[in-house]
């Protein structure tokens, strides 16, 4: 009995042996750099002293913590990290599937490539160069919506760089338009992988393509919407920096709208160059984000055990 | 986080690359820099500079090297590693080139005198200063070094330079004349609401004034006798003004308001860039594009002379310069850029020494700055350093050149040409005459308020802008701004301020 496991045992490894020195560099990778850095979070409880070394430093308990709730800043920012990113998740979802559907209902023609490469484009920019577009829409004296289409209605310019209201609107769009191609790639390719058999059959059942569309490609979406969703909330308490740093110039009008922990921890930490204070915002961040993965999951299994991911 | 401790770990690969290649090379080149004392029986420092200037190949470099070596060797019995890191990544190179134990013996603080000090990056040099840099202790005097202490320990010697700032007006001398302007009749910053008024008028197509950077349309340098306490003068906290000795809320002033309200005047009447609160671009860069009539800010050089050296960075319109008021010396203006030695240094004492000759030693400076006469730079008869025939600052093997008033001490180097020779003792002058704040000396230890800090600067970054360069309304954004400070420690960290402050006093009275 024993020997029949271990030799079963031996031909498991024989036959995963090729598969694992496949993996073996991202595993590698993975270790170096996911792993090892995770000794630097012990930094996080110490108050850092060069004289005396990552070691020798004194331990100063959660005192590294504290500029993170110190004011109601952490209210306002937690709250913008959160909301901001259960709207892009959700409004950015929803979008990238519209956008799959469209495209794989034009077929496989040249001019879908057209369109899906165009949509990719400003997912290729970085966020300082989509920041200067927005600037060259919203600048105050010389941009293109005070210059041409608020003049051409005759109203008043505005001084978007100070103006709360907008912005939350402007974040949105601004995410959509970089991210959506992007993410419609996944779901494309989730599409092109339903059997048309299904179509066929519900085409001859005299379904119309509305029907098509709610009753056979968005069920069959489930599985990779749940994996998408649950890894985007994970990363929930990280924010896009480039997008809440570079786009709004960093106007301090706007913080009660564009602060998100990553804002923060990056405007305080520049000034103050603590390698304890950086270390324990991350720490924070990883936590809370791991505590929210494990959650979400718990509850996709609660309800589809099937599509959870562990 | 994890970027930052990938970055050591790379940064740590490379060094021990560098030393590899080091130590190979040693063998038939000038010396391996592993080590505290090599063959030769010489001390061995490393000294860390910033540079404004390219960074020089290693082979240029050690030309450079091996000239202060042959001065050092004799003089010291040092030899010298030098170090030129871009401004740019100065302060983060080199506190994690120290946390990495890379071999830096000496280095300056750059505007962050505090942290260095408080991180422990700085050695106490109290005593040493007194065997191995006697020299430059009487150079600087007691009074600037009181302002490189920090609880009655001496961390560093402060740049020996002109440090009276003066606030300025710089503007197109060239537009002035054509509108027959008097710009040498203003002499305060209320005086050119009216000049502003009549560019405006007569030369619609131009902004009269433009931001000296983003958040600043430079009148944070005009409030007049106000005493920073050790802050940034960008993001100060809490002030002293005038002779008083309170500490005070700086954003409830009289003085803050005034300028707020010229600021927002300013703006409804279109005198100022819109955006200037959140402008990426500088005053010289803006001035450069034609479009701009002036900026304020301040300099240590007189009117001719600053409105000379900025013509060149200012599109070489013609340039002029006015003064809008006094210097006014305190603390931060000495301790901004501070030469310190290493705290894990193995040779404190000669790193010290090297320190004393860049302070006293002409040859050494001067080969610092200009590197090789002949090769990088020639003598005018008159005196004056200049860029050899046909070749400028991007071309020569090594320079300096721009970190001029940066490196030990800047009345010894060659006068560079262009700038002028009488003005030199202007600026001594200036340094001893300035008016100066009752508490110069004093430094303020916040290592206890640092989450108080890093609240209030982002309150501050989030207010201030906008109420500088009158985008938002005073009346209304001032009391905000004060009540967010109160709720994020403002009040806290200004009572430490007056308790050390008060007790500074004891002590120096």
């Amino acid at each position: 009995m024993a020997g029949k496991v271990k030799g079963k045992k031996k031909s498991d490894i024989h036959r995963t042996l090729p598969l694992l020195l496949i993996a073996l560099p991202g595993i590698i990778y993975l270790i170096i750099n996911n792993y090892v850095p995770m000794f630097g979070l012990f930094l996080a409880f110490k108050d850092y002293n060069f004289m005396k070394g990552i070691f020798k430093s004194d331990w100063c308990g959660f005192q590294n913590f504290k500029f993170l709730f110190a004011t109601k800043d952490a209210l306002v920012m937690t709250r913008n990290t959160i909301l901001y990113n259960l709207a892009f998740i959700i409004i950015g979802t929803a979008f990238a599937i519209f956008i799959a559907i469209l495209m794989c209902e034009l077929g496989k023609r040249l001019r879908v490539k057209l369109f899906q490469a165009s949509l990719l484009l400003p997912n290729l920019l970085s966020w300082v160069v989509i920041g200067f577009v927005a600037y060259a829409f919203l600048n105050a004296d010389t941009g293109f919506i005070n210059k041409t289409i608020l003049e051409k209605i005759g109203a008043e310019p505005i001084a978007w760089y100070t103006y709360q209201a907008a912005w939350p609107i402007i974040l949105v769009l601004v995410n959509l338009w970089k991210n959506a191609g992007y993410q419609s790639i996944i779901f494309m390719a989730s599409i092109s992988g339903i059997d048309q058999s299904l179509y066929e059959a519900a085409a001859l059942d005299g379904a119309t393509k509305i029907q098509q569309i709610f009753k056979i490609t968005l069920p069959m979406l489930k599985p990779t919407i749940i994996t998408l969703t649950l890894m985007s909330i994970g990363r929930i308490f990280y924010s896009d920096f480039g997008l809440f740093y570079q786009v709004p110039q960093n106007s301090g009008a706007l913080y009660n709208v564009t602060q998100t922990i990553d804002t923060y921890v990056y405007r305080g930490l520049m000034e103050l160059n603590d390698v304890g204070m950086s270390a324990a915002a991350g720490f924070y961040q990883s936590i809370v984000g791991f505590i929210l993965v494990l959650a979400a999951n718990a509850i996709v299994r609660k309800l589809d055990a099937d599509n959870a991911l562990f | 986080m994890k970027r930052k401790i990938i970055c050591s770990l790379l940064i740590a690969a490379m060094v021990m690359g560098l030393c590899a290649c080091g130590s190979g090379d040693g063998a038939g080149g000038s010396g391996s820099e592993s080590g505290g004392s090599s063959a030769g029986g010489y001390d061995q420092v490393t000294y860390a500079y910033a540079t404004f200037n390219n960074i020089p190949t290693e082979e240029d470099l050690d030309t450079v090297e091996e000239a202060i070596n042959e001065i050092t060797r004799e003089k010291i019995n040092v030899e010298v590693t030098l170090k030129p890191i871009f401004i740019g990544d100065y302060s983060s190179n080199v506190s994690l080139a120290l946390q990495a134990g890379e071999k830096i013996d000496v280095f300056q603080s750059i505007g962050d005198f505090n942290n260095c000090v408080s991180t422990g990056m700085a050695m106490d040099i109290t005593e040493l200063i007194d065997t191995c840099a006697s020299e430059s202790k009487a150079l600087v005097g007691e009074e600037w070094l009181r302002a490189c202490t920090s609880g009655g320990k001496l961390y560093g010697i402060p740049t020996y330079k002109p440090i009276a700032l003066t606030p300025m007006i710089i503007y197109r001398q060239d537009v002035a004349d054509e509108l027959g302007i008097d710009m040498k009749a203003l002499n305060s910053v209320e005086d050119v609401t009216a000049v502003l008024e009549q560019i405006k008028e007569e030369k619609p197509e131009m902004t009269p004034l433009a931001p000296v950077e983003a958040g600043s349309l430079g009148l944070n340098r005009t409030y007049g006798d106000v005493d920073w306490l050790a802050d940034d003068y960008n993001t100060p906290v809490g002030v002293l003004l005038g002779d008083d000795m309170t500490v005070v809320d700086f954003y409830s002033s009289d003085i803050f308001k005034e300028r707020c309200e010229l600021a927002r005047n300013w703006y409804n009447n279109g005198l100022v860039m819109k955006d200037a609160a959140t402008t990426t671009s500088m005053a010289a860069e803006l001035m450069s594009s034609g479009n701009y009539f002036a900026y304020i800010a301040a300099y240590s050089y007189p009117e001719e002379d600053t409105a000379a050296s900025l013509q060149a960075q200012s599109g070489n319109f013609p340039t002029g310069a006015k003064m809008l008021g006094d210097a006014y010396l305190s603390t931060i203006d000495v301790n901004a850029l501070v030469w310190m030695v290493a705290s894990n240094t193995d040779v404190p004492e000669a790193a010290l020494r090297f320190l004393n000759l860049t302070f006293t030693d002409e040859d050494v400076c001067n080969l610092l700055i200009y590197g090789i006469e002949g090769r990088d730079y020639v003598i005018s008869e008159e005196g004056y350093a200049a860029y050899p025939e046909g070749e400028e600052a991007a071309s020569v093997p090594y320079t300096a050149q721009l970190s001029c008033g940066t490196l030990g001490n800047f009345f010894i180097m060659y006068p560079t040409e262009g700038t002028n020779k009488d003005s030199l003792e202007w600026e001594l002058e200036q340094n001893k005459t300035a008016k100066t704040s009752p508490a110069m000396g004093f430094t303020f230890d916040a290592s206890s308020l640092k989450s108080q800090y890093t609240a209030v600067k982002n309150v501050i970054n989030q207010y201030l802008p906008g109420l500088m360069c009158g985008s938002v309304d005073p009346e209304t954004e001032i009391p905000k701004f004060v009540s967010a400070l109160n709720d994020a420690g403002y009040q806290e960290i200004l009572a430490a301020k007056q308790e050390q402050l008060d007790q500074w006093i004891a002590e120096n009275k």
